[in-house]
């Protein structure tokens, strides 16, 4: 298959020397559109289209909100090397506001906020990171003087579309944990309570896998729409199967081999880690195959030995224990077969004795009746007398 | 006995005649003993079969969709038989009310040489034979199990069984399965997935199984191409359909060694699922003492004689009576 | 003694009340939880005790009525007509029974009225579902005398006496094709029932065995009546009824033993597997040993040996037909290592029904009269 392998992609981050990249070669630029096109599981020709929209000088200016983040869907974003951090920002994007990252600060930066926002009005992208505070009004979150939910509420009604990353932003993460104190809400759900009906797409996954975001950003770059979404907003090409069913240790699990303690035999073997708790029969995502950090294989949690905490998932993660076996979501059959002919000559212990009462009754009886009946002779006599 | 010769005769006639004017139309007393002409199947190849078991996986999905063989209307996600101490496969250890098909394996030896019987094992797939004259469809009381008369799939209505499981015993095959533990119970058992026919689909297990070791097709065209398969030499390279008998859609591969049988072809008269395989066939499962003679017929032996017993007692009794009668008028106690 | 002697609230009787109370509620379980719940059952021994005792034994019991009812009132041989209505009477609980535990044996219940409606000639199933219709109205009809002398409807005792010699030959008809058919359901398994049993030949075995139940059963019944009324046996009828099950039963041992030499052979029934040593005892006790005691005529003429025979025959005919309906399957259906041992829940239910008919019938010797020929 036409496909760019570990090595070679590996060879190509070398070359590339992407901490410092002043330029990168058309090849090799034309490989990485390449890259994304699998990513989001395009035919291979996706590729150049790509690479047109991701040169088209009219860069899309995003606003990037992060409300109850801990900036660690920032941080994955430096993780990934096809583009890296700074070629996204820098040549794909226009990265219009980031708390973290933007040079400026208070009330310069809000303005420069405020002018992009009418500048680009309907047509810039919010990436919301974090979760958003309800209670009390919300004011356990606040930039500027301003609630996060109000300012979500601002900037969402006016943006084409809203990219919530992480699973803060997509379903409420580890600040919507039990007991919630501060009503941290996913930015959906926002929008929806405030009547905006902005598109929104939800990469969840703490963090999330930094190629599910950026092939989602260009997948918009180039065909102008968000890819394929399933029925909770999240790309489809990278949300689609639970984690079990692109899971290497899948034949340990279908033929019964778990570790049952870290450390023990089979956890040192490599087994399947469901008995661990691993949530990866009922956690939609990608990482077995994306992997992270593209250092090849095993670069997932499951590969390292820990279990899958289904991090993407709601009212898995940061929702059930740790280390309590999961529930799986799709059942399959395991790797054992019946024996198709037992072939069992003799008949089964239960007949057996069933047939044996039978028999022993009918012996009885007839005993019985023999010995009574044929043994009264002379009182029949007398019987016949009467 | 106060009653007249001839008031007898009238009762007797009478009650006779009701019993002989059934509403039985000659034509629905003969059960079907050739292929319908649009009658459809399955061809199992038990050498291409790798044991994936996405047949059952797909059979189980795809039936518990409305109309579907596994439907229930108050079912909470697809049937699953977790039969293991870990509840968390599916898996039956044998057809039952919850899975209509199942992938066995049968192993000898060491059982590593594929298809063999020496030291070999195999793969063998059980479901519904869908038979051409069907036991179970002649058990039925209440026509419950029917045949299709145009694409023969033997199919179930669920309103009209009584769960009286004379199908169960009929079966020679022991195909018919029972919901026990249901207190409204069902007859379960595979039907060809006839419920995906009028949207162009076909049966489940042959879309999904990716080496073509199930493939659906009309059963004279299933029937040509097993005969061609026992043709061809061992270890020539030959293109497998996939899916279905006429599918573009090949995989080219060796022939295994068949043994030189297609089970189905007379089996009980003919059914619509045909096998091949590497091993003989009463070691994959199926009962040696089942033979080519049509099974409703040795019912019908009965049943077609039952009008002239009716006749000759009717007839008998009435002579007997009235000769005795005559007899014994002297010893008369009335 | 007389009925006004009879004691309803017997040690017995309470026995009696207790098992139906118990299979009653069983019963109730069985209905609302289903078989899983109640039997053990399973795909491969669909049919167990409650079919194989209940409806197999119980119409095989039964076939008394059919017989003594066809010789008094088809052959006019009047000597049998004090025994007419026990027998008659036990035929009708019999098929009561019957017919409750197949409505309890299906799975689903009220169903039970379709194969009136939907008919399917090639089902021997409805061929039994008809005349179990049909037969328990004809044994009604049949009983009704009984029941209308005691309710004083001279008109309908009238009416029903006229039209009696037609409804008997009918009954003897149904009968015929009844108990056949019993045999006939077991035609369609060649492949899974025991050679020892399995033959086109079935409905032949079943309908001559009935008939040697029968004349067994009358007797038997019969010996018990006069017993606990404390008359005299009635031993002109008692040695006739034992005459016939000789004669009966002889043809009955030339068909079983032509079937075994022309089927698996002699040497099959001695091959030490459960099927063969079940097949032995069925033949041992229910026809060599009754054949050799009626043989006899010191032992036919005389009571005991007639009531020796008597259980005998019902034991050996027990044992035939939950062999057929059991044992006989036993090897196929262990190959794939499926068992079957009765629930103590089947079993209950199969009692009760038991308790039921004889309750039914001591309540009828009290109630109605049964034996007008000897009533004082």
């Amino acid at each position: 298959m036409k496909f760019i392998s570990d090595n070679r992609l590996d060879e190509m981050v070398n070359s590339m020397d992407a901490f410092s990249s002043k330029g990168i070669s058309r090849r090799d630029f034309l490989k990485f559109c390449t890259a994304v096109a699998v990513t989001l599981g395009l035919p291979l020709e996706m590729g150049a289209k790509i690479a047109e929209a991701a040169t088209n000088p009219k860069r899309p200016p995003v606003l990037w909100l992060t409300a109850q983040g801990c900036t660690g869907c920032t941080e994955t974003l430096l993780r990934t090397n096809h583009p890296t951090l700074e070629k996204l920002i820098l040549e794909l994007i226009s990265l219009e506001y980031h708390e973290t990252l933007l040079a400026g600060a208070g009330k310069q930066a809000e303005e420069w906020r405020e002018n992009a926002m009418k500048a680009y009005k309907g047509k810039y992208i919010i990436v919301a990171e974090g979760a958003f505070p309800t209670k009390d009004k919300g004011i356990y979150c606040k930039m500027g003087g301003k609630t996060a939910v109000s300012l979500l509420e601002e900037m969402g009604s006016h943006a084409a579309a809203v990219i919530a990353i992480g699973s803060c932003a997509s379903w409420g993460g580890i600040p919507s944990a039990d007991p919630n104190p501060t009503g941290a809400t996913s930015a959906h759900e926002v929008l929806k309570m405030k009547g905006i009906n902005t598109p929104v797409v939800n990469i969840p996954g703490c963090p999330p896998n930094p190629y599910n975001f950026v092939s989602t950003v260009l997948h918009y770059l180039t065909f102008k729409r968000l890819p394929e979404l399933d029925d909770q907003a999240r790309p489809v090409f990278a949300y689609g199967r639970i984690i079990h069913e692109n899971c290497e240790r899948r034949p340990h699990f279908d033929a019964g081999r778990f570790a049952d303690q870290f450390g023990d035999e089979g956890h040192r073997k490599g087994w399947c880690l469901y008995k661990l708790g691993c949530k990866g029969t009922e956690t939609f995502a990608n990482c077995p195959v994306q992997l992270f950090n593209d250092v090849g294989s095993g670069a997932w949690p499951v590969g390292t030995g820990h279990p899958c905490f289904g991090c993407t998932e709601k009212g898995v993660g940061f929702t059930l224990n740790l280390h309590a076996t999961a529930s799986p979501k799709y059942i399959t059959p395991p790797t054992f077969f019946t024996e198709v002919y037992p072939g069992k000559e003799v008949v089964s212990p239960g007949v057996k004795a069933f047939a044996a009462g039978v028999a022993g009754a009918a012996i009885g009886a007839a005993g019985a009746a023999m010995l009574l009946g044929l043994g009264k002779k002379d009182k029949d006599k007398k019987d016949e007398e009467d | 006995m106060t009653m007249n010769r001839r008031d007898f005769l009238k009762t007797v006639a009478g009650g006779g005649g009701l019993l002989l004017a059934s509403h039985v139309r000659p034509a629905e007393a003969y059960m079907p003993k050739e292929l319908p002409p649009e009658a459809v199947g399955i061809l199992y190849d038990a050498t291409l079969c790798i044991g994936c078991k996405s047949c059952m996986v797909n059979c189980k999905i795809h039936n518990s969709a409305a109309n579907g063989a596994l439907y229930s209307k108050d079912a909470k996600g697809l049937p699953y038989e977790f039969t293991t101490q870990e509840k968390i496969w599916d898996a039956p250890n044998d057809l039952s009310s919850k899975t209509l098909t199942i992938i066995k394996a049968y192993r000898s030896g060491t059982g590593i040489n594929k298809d063999s019987g020496d030291n070999g094992y195999s793969f063998i797939k059980q479901h519904c034979l869908h038979c051409i004259s069907p036991a179970c469809v002649s058990a039925c009381p209440v026509s419950a199990l029917k045949k299709d008369p145009v694409n023969g799939v033997v199919y179930y209505t669920e309103n009209r069984c009584i769960g009286c499981r004379y199908c169960q015993l009929a079966c020679p095959f022991s195909i018919p399965k029972f919901e026990f533990e249901q207190a409204s119970p069902q007859i379960r058992k595979c039907q060809l997935c006839h419920h995906r026919y009028a949207e162009g689909k076909y049966a489940a297990c042959c879309e999904f199984c990716p080496t073509g070791a199930s493939i659906f097709g009309k059963v004279v065209e299933l029937r040509k191409e097993a005969q061609k398969r026992l043709e061809l030499q061992a270890r020539a390279e030959y293109d497998y359909p996939v899916q279905t008998v006429d599918s573009s859609y090949k995989m080219r591969r060796p022939v295994s060694k068949y043994v030189n049988h297609i089970y189905g072809l007379k089996e009980v008269g003919g059914t619509q699922y045909l096998l091949l395989a590497g091993i003989q066939f009463d070691l994959l499962g199926f009962n040696k003492e089942i033979t080519d003679t049509f099974l409703p017929d040795l019912t019908w032996a009965y049943v077609s004689k039952i009008p002239s017993v009716i006749g000759a007692v009717i007839a008998g009794g009435t002579l007997a009576w009235v000769i005795t009668r005559r007899h014994k008028n002297k010893d008369k106690e009335e | 003694m007389n009925r006004k002697d009879i004691k309803m609230m017997t040690p017995v009787t309470k026995v009696l009340l207790l098992i139906m109370g118990v299979g009653f509620s069983v019963s109730l379980y069985l209905m609302i939880f289903g078989h899983g719940a109640s039997t053990n059952l399973n795909d491969m021994w669909p049919w167990g005790f409650l079919i194989g005792s209940a409806v197999l034994v119980g119409v095989a019991m039964a076939a008394g009525g059919f017989i003594i009812a066809g010789m008094v009132y088809i052959l006019n041989w009047k000597k049998y007509k004090p025994v007419v209505r026990p027998a008659v009477l036990t035929s009708f609980f019999g098929y009561l029974m019957a017919a409750t535990a197949i409505f309890l044996d299906i799975g689903h219940h009220f169903r039970v009225w379709h194969p009136i409606v939907m008919w399917q000639v090639n089902s021997i199933m409805f061929i039994v579902a008809i005349h179990v219709v049909l037969y328990t109205t004809t044994l009604a009809t049949e009983s009704s005398p009984m029941i209308f002398e005691k309710l004083n409807m001279k008109k309908a005792l009238n009416f029903v006496n006229k039209i009696m010699v037609p409804v008997v030959l009918f009954g003897v008809l149904l009968s015929i094709l009844h108990q056949s058919s019993l045999g006939a359901l077991y035609l369609i398994v060649p492949s899974k029932l025991s050679p020892l049993w399995y033959s086109s030949k079935l409905p032949h075995l079943f309908l001559v065995s009935a008939v040697m139940m029968g004349l067994s059963m009358v007797s038997f019944e019969t010996i018990i009546s006069t017993k606990a009324f404390k008359h005299k046996p009635p031993m002109d009828i008692l040695t006739g009824l034992a005459r016939w099950t000789m004669i009966v039963g002889s043809f009955y041992f030339v068909l079983k033993l032509w079937n075994l030499i022309t089927g698996p052979g002699i040497g099959a029934a001695f091959d030490g597997s459960v099927a063969a040593n079940m097949y032995l005892i069925e033949i041992i006790i229910g026809i060599i040993l009754p054949l050799i005691l009626l043989s006899r005529k010191g032992l036919r003429n005389g009571l005991n040996g007639i009531f020796t025979a008597n259980i005998l025959v019902i034991t050996g005919i027990i044992v035939n037909r939950i062999n057929v309906g059991i044992f006989g399957l036993a090897k196929y259906t262990s190959r794939s290592g499926f068992d079957y041992f009765p629930s103590w829940m089947e079993i209950a239910v199969a009692l009760a029904l038991i308790a039921l008919a004889v309750f039914g019938f001591k309540v009828s010797t009290k109630y109605l009269n049964l034996f007008p020929e000897t009533s004082h």
